[in-house]
């Protein structure tokens, strides 16, 4: 996952997280790329577009 | 590894955590409360609006420290321009209250649950947890040093992005059309006609949600929205930027501060209890389903946390069932409201732009006595065929 510089880590992307993938910390976000389905729900979700799923 | 010991550890220092931390001590159990911000309370995910009757019921002083504007009346503002005014000297406004100042309330309420005997640890993150002898070991992360913390009780108070729900085995998880996406500018320079009132837009301006205006003082006010994703092909910030532009009171007005946040929209979670855990506040939905308000809520659920867990730390009873009072308390005082606003919220999001102006018209020409969201509900009904037969039975 590629997470934009203008995150505000929210967290908003953690909670619609189906698998329980996404570690909100003060200043970063951790995803576990191995686990994730690539339903992109988080991508969806965040208010200021700070998500991109690499292709 | 270090390993410290408590009796109940709360994860998250809002409202909800606060409220949680100061009622278990306050009732005689040893409580940590941790937080992974450096500062409690920033940055603030929040329209900051709370009603007077809500701090009043838990017996919470307004502090001229975090109250930063009283409000006196409401204006609804349909898609149109269609307005309706509710002053609190032409009616009884029972939900009026006060704008807080989010950052110095939160750590406020901290600061109570510390000056009951709470230990307060920031910039800690809990990282995953683990089911121990009698309780939980929570393995976390404070200041790059690793750390257990082992629990008889553990209370997730963390958040719309709840992971201590799920790692205790409970689905806190939000479906996108239960999740809004909260907005906000707080704005200098805002010409509101009347700077004592707030005032909430409805229709497409917010697909699925509301824009609202909150005054803070002098020419100062939390400017946002709410929008559900599933609703809009455009983010939650192109709307707001729109919204900023269009409306008159804004056109010169200019940001200070961006604030944005998930609001779990989607009614209480079924389940808020496990052996060994609980679950409170945004974590456990405790967010009014059609306003998207939660800080009294959240208060008030703490406060039933609190007291259950500290009672079951007193009975050394840590069982679901033990713990499931606090459920009950919750579905109770909080949940079966919630149901009905739920339905409320599905019946405002399918009207039109149109449906919302005749409304708002029908209201404009309505005697008010006594104003608050389950009257509006009731006003709505009155005026509305349709409305009366989605929602006629329920209020």
């Amino acid at each position: 996952m590629i997470v934009k510089e203008w995150c505000m880590y929210c967290g908003e992307c953690a909670g619609v997280c189906p698998r329980c993938l996404i570690e909100v910390r003060e200043t970063s976000l951790n995803f576990n790329e191995e686990g994730c389905k690539d339903c992109r729900i988080c991508v969806q979700v965040c208010p200021v577009k700070a998500l991109a799923k690499e292709e | 590894m270090k390993l410290i010991e408590t009796e109940i550890l709360v994860i998250g220092a809002g409202p909800a955590g606060s409220s949680t931390a100061k009622h278990a001590a306050l009732n005689g159990a040893e409580v940590i409360l941790m937080d992974k911000k450096s500062e409690i309370g920033a940055p603030k995910r929040c329209a900051e609006g709370v009603s007077k009757e809500g701090l009043s019921k838990l017996g919470i002083e307004p502090n001229s420290r975090w109250v930063t504007k009283e409000l006196s009346g409401v204006r609804l503002i349909s898609p149109n321009g269609t307005d309706v005014w509710m002053k609190e000297d032409q009616v009884k406004l029972p939900e009026a209250g006060y704008i807080l100042e989010r950052k110095v309330f939160d750590k406020f309420m901290a600061m109570e649950a510390a000056r009951a005997g709470a230990t307060i640890m920031i910039k800690t993150l809990a990282r995953g947890m683990r089911k121990d002898n009698n309780g939980y070991i929570v393995s976390c992360e404070s200041m790059g040093e690793d750390l257990e913390i082992k629990a008889k009780i553990v209370v997730g108070a963390d958040g719309p992005e709840s992971r201590v729900g799920r790692w205790g085995g409970l689905k806190t998880a939000a479906k996108p059309k239960n999740m809004e996406s909260g907005i906000q500018f707080e704005m200098v320079g805002v010409e509101m006609d009347d700077p004592d009132c707030i005032e909430f837009y409805f229709g497409s301006v917010a697909p699925g949600g509301y824009a609202w205006i909150f005054p803070k003082g002098d020419d100062i006010a939390n400017v946002g929205l709410g929008i559900i994703s599933t609703y809009t092909d455009k983010t939650a910030y192109e709307h707001l930027l729109e919204f900023v532009k269009n409306c008159p009171a804004t056109k010169n007005a200019q940001p200070v501060e961006l604030n944005i946040g998930g609001d779990p929209v989607g009614g209480m979670i079924k389940n808020l209890v496990k052996d060994h855990i609980m679950i409170v506040g945004d974590a456990a939905g405790h967010v009014n389903p059609l306003t998207g308000g939660g800080i009294i809520t959240a208060l008030e659920a703490g406060m039933y946390a609190g007291e259950v867990a500290a009672a079951a730390v007193k009975d050394e009873d840590y069982s679901e069932k033990r713990l499931m009072e606090y459920q009950e308390k919750c579905k109770n005082e909080i949940g079966n409201s919630f149901d009905k606003y739920l339905k409320t919220k599905d019946y405002m999001l399918s009207l039109s732009d149109s449906d919302l102006d005749s409304i708002a018209k029908a209201f404009q020409n309505t005697e008010f006595e006594n104003i608050s969201t389950k009257e509006l509900i009731k006003l709505l009904i009155k005026v509305s065929p349709k409305a009366l037969l989605k929602l006629g039975k329920l209020f």
